[in-house]
């Protein structure tokens, strides 16, 4: 439902166009200067390298499309990978077999989701309140499973889960690109997203057309949780270890993709390919930075003026062509 | 015919009080169309003067142009006198004129004290200096309401005075009630009443705009009666009759006739709603017969009818519960819903999602939905429908009123519904596409769907009901059958004939 309001306005085709396409402006401006500024940074090496470490972000960026869609938040997609992240290493040192553990660590995300999804639905309780006590309960419960070590020693399958290259695409890559897909053919082509933009659009409205509005809201959750356990298993492949820290504050880079990437904090209105996007120029940004040894410091600052301003670019074109 | 409550004239002369208000030659356009064709009201120091008229007769309108909600096109306002022209409603409260709207707007979590003077406190004022203040005020107007308490644990009624009371803070010159009695029961009706018999003595000019002819006549002491956007009548209440002031309303010679013919067989549908704390409603359908329901603001028709479909309250249709919208659309009851910028359209969506969006599981297959079969039902009814401009990909929130009720009509009737309910079909919905919607409704009629239509614009229940429900005080007080006049409903329906 995105990309609709292009098809009724009546400013100039530029307008329009821009107004449709100036997210891929704003990434393209990006890559031009970093290769201006770096001249290692427009390298095959160094664009997988971007794809992979985005990778993760792009994960729950993707489940935090679907709950944003719908009309709410996730904060506790980092605690949700946390723990997802502990249960499938003691899973794997248990000695369930490799795809056991993937399924199992799975459901367990998808679980943990749709509690909140209940909490919200049934319990009528804010989704910002609900994500934020499941963000503390989470990564407490994180910590007393893993007593705050580190939990290492993963299976050699685990190990390679996140590390191999088919093809020469690195894992995570792949596995992002599913997720994309899937993602959006969910949103895109099933009822299931029909519901969710409807109801992100107007909940009232959802009723009235007779949806399952509670269990789209359980579900929406749910999903986000899954996607929050498959960058557990991701995170924690690579990193040879599950850390009581892991995913602290991802929340927040997700919410930045999906806001830079163009889906409406009220709901309703956006989509997983913005989502995408958003995280690449997230991605890069961090990604340049690094290249041209910008004070870490500096670089929080530069990440939050850069998602101002493209959200204001938006904005901008936007309210031009309305 | 029989007055719901005793007839007692004002014993008060109020002739010799000079005119404070004078409106003239009021004109307002929205875009192209004109509501209001050159209107006149003159009201008195220490009058209540009656604005009666049909919905959409312009005194809404009228008021919220004198209240300084909008501006008018072109006339004059004078006020004492002198000629004004408020820019907002603080502006015309600073110049002593005051409208209670229909919705008490009071902040529910502060105390009466803070709300009385909220917008005009002084910074510096103590809880006590408030407090005092609100007392000695509320004391000159005879009224004792709790103190120290957030408003939202009073009754409606208190609330009622509580905004009254704060309306007369700044002293008035002009103020204006808008169907104050709708959420009160009868001793706060009575209580209120009083009220407004003291504000009168203060020599303030109230307005009062209802539906009930019987108030009309035990408080008011002239009435105008608005048709259309234009005046038809003032008068003095104790020089009329109810009967006269009815035809004023509706106009003397008002044939409406049906386009739905009564039907007769066996109802197929038997119908049992619950409205949570009023009377439940038993009813009856018939394949192909439309049933109007007809009522004012708080006559209890809303709640019955959103009972139906399990919205505060609960329903039994045929015997099986339906307890949500979910399980109504489940049994093939689908309703069109008042609000249909909220509840009704997808404003986001396209013209294909909406109409699509009551019948996905239909085009679907394991979920996904099959853009084939989708396409042809949505064409479907954009056809039947005549929905302009007829492009499935056009987004439904830039589309007219009357297209984007056409499209949620499109949405109810795409899931085949075994009974139809509408709620207000054609609120907010330009002629042309009104009168389309009407022949969509006798239409599906005649091809033996049953319907429930409720309106409060009761010549649109005439020209499609074979059967009327008049809603009253919370209950159904009268059933009239076609053919019937927009006069005798109207009688019913503001209590002026009982029976």
């Amino acid at each position: 439902m995105s990309q609709a309001h292009a098809r009724t306005d009546r400013s100039p085709a530029w307008r329009q166009l821009l107004s449709r396409y100036g997210l891929w402006l704003v990434f393209a401006a990006l890559l031009a200067i970093a290769s201006l500024l770096s001249d290692r940074f427009l390298t095959v090496p160094n664009f997988l390298n971007i794809a992979r470490q985005t990778s993760v972000n792009a994960l729950l960026a993707f489940g935090m499309t679907a709950v944003i869609l719908k009309g709410g938040i996730d904060l506790s997609v980092g605690s949700i990978l946390a723990v997802v992240g502990v249960i499938a290493v003691f899973l794997d040192q248990a000695g369930v077999p490799f795809v056991g553990t993937v399924l199992l660590s799975l459901a367990a995300g998808g679980l943990i989701g749709s509690l909140n999804g209940v909490m919200v639905a049934y319990g009528k309780i804010a989704p910002f309140i609900v994500t934020l006590a499941a963000l503390t309960i989470w990564r407490g419960v994180t910590l007393v499973l893993t007593d705050g070590s580190p939990l290492s020693k993963l299976s050699p399958a685990f190990q390679a889960f996140g590390n191999v290259s088919p093809l020469g695409v690195p894992s995570p890559v792949w596995l992002a690109l599913s997720a994309l897909l899937a993602t959006w053919f969910l949103l895109r082509r099933t009822g299931w997203g029909r519901g969710i933009y409807a109801l992100g659009s107007s909940e009232d409205a959802a009723r009235f057309a007779g949806l399952p509005v509670d269990r789209l809201k359980v579900s929406v959750y749910a999903f986000s949780g899954l996607m929050s356990a498959l960058a557990a298993l991701l995170l924690t492949s690579r990193l040879n270890s599950a850390q009581p820290t892991a995913g602290s504050g991802f929340e927040l880079d997700a919410i930045a993709a999906v806001v830079v990437g163009g889906t409406s904090l009220a709901g309703g209105r956006g989509g997983v390919i913005g989502t995408l996007l958003g995280a690449l120029i997230i991605g890069v940004l961090n990604n340049a930075m690094n290249l041209l040894d910008v004070n870490a410091f500096y670089q929080q600052i530069v990440k939050g003026l850069v998602i101002v301003g493209a959200l204001l670019f938006e904005r901008f074109l936007s309210s031009r062509s309305a | 015919m029989t007055a719901l409550y005793e007839v007692s004239p004002p014993t008060q002369p109020t002739s010799s009080h000079p005119p404070v208000l004078h409106m003239t030659d009021i004109v307002k356009r929205f875009g192209p169309v004109e509501v209001l064709h050159g209107v006149h009201l003159e009201v008195r120091a220490g009058e209540v003067h009656a604005l009666l008229g049909e919905n959409g007769a312009g005194k809404s309108t009228l008021m919220k142009i004198l209240a300084g909600v909008q501006p008018a096109t072109s006339g004059e306002l004078r006020l004492g006198g002198e000629a004004v022209r408020f820019r907002s409603v603080a502006d015309a409260a600073r110049h002593g004129v005051r409208m209670l709207f229909q919705e008490l707007s009071l902040a529910p979590d502060l105390s009466a004290e803070e709300n009385l003077y909220l917008g005009d406190m002084s910074p510096l004022i103590s809880d006590r200096e408030l407090r005092d203040q609100a007392a000695a005020h509320l004391h000159s107007l005879g009224l004792d309401l709790p103190l120290g308490v957030p408003v939202r644990t009073l009754s409606v009624g208190e609330r009622q005075m509580l905004a009254i009371a704060r309306a007369l803070v700044g002293e008035p010159r002009v103020l204006v009630f808008d169907e104050p009695t709708a959420p009160l029961t009868a001793p706060e009706i009575e209580k209120l009443f009083e009220f407004i018999a003291q504000i009168r003595g203060r020599g303030v000019a109230v307005v009062y705009i209802s539906h009930h002819l019987g108030e009309v006549f035990r408080i008011a002491d002239r009435v105008t009666v608005l048709r259309d956007g234009r005046n038809i009548a003032t008068s003095d209440v104790a020089s009329t009759t109810q009967q006269q002031i009815i035809e004023w309303m509706v106009g003397r010679h008002v044939e409406v006739q049906s386009r739905v013919q009564p039907v007769s067989g066996d109802p197929v549908w038997q119908i049992e709603a619950r409205p949570t704390g009023a009377s439940p409603l038993h009813l009856e359908l018939r394949a192909g017969e439309v049933i109007g329901l007809v009522g004012i603001v708080g006559s209890g028709r809303g709640a019955a009818l959103r009972s139906l479909v399990g919205i505060g309250g609960e329903s039994l249709w045929n015997g099986q519960p339906v307890l949500s919208l979910e399980d109504a659309l489940r049994r093939g009851i689908g309703i069109l819903p008042e609000d249909r910028k909220a509840e009704g359209a997808v404003l986001d969506g396209t013209i294909r999602e909406n109409i699509a969006l009551s019948s996905l599981p239909a085009v679907s297959r394991a979920g996904v939905v099959q853009s084939g079969p989708e396409r042809q039902l949505v064409q479907q009814w954009i056809e039947q429908l005549h929905i302009r401009p007829a492009q499935p990909e056009y987004l439904t929130g830039a589309l007219s009123g009357g297209n984007q009720q056409k499209v949620v009509l499109g949405r109810v009737l795409a899931a085949q519904p075994k009974v139809l309910i509408l709620e207000e079909p054609t609120r907010g919905v330009d002629i042309g596409a009104r009168e389309e919607i009407y022949e969509v409704i006798a239409g599906l009629a005649a091809a033996g769907l049953p319907i429930i239509l409720s309106s409060g614009d009761a010549q649109e229940v005439l020209g499609l009901a074979t059967r009327i429900l008049v809603f009253r005080g919370g209950e159904v007080v009268s059933e009239l059958h076609a053919p019937v006049t927009l006069e005798e409903v109207i009688a019913h329906v503001t209590g002026a004939r009982t029976h």
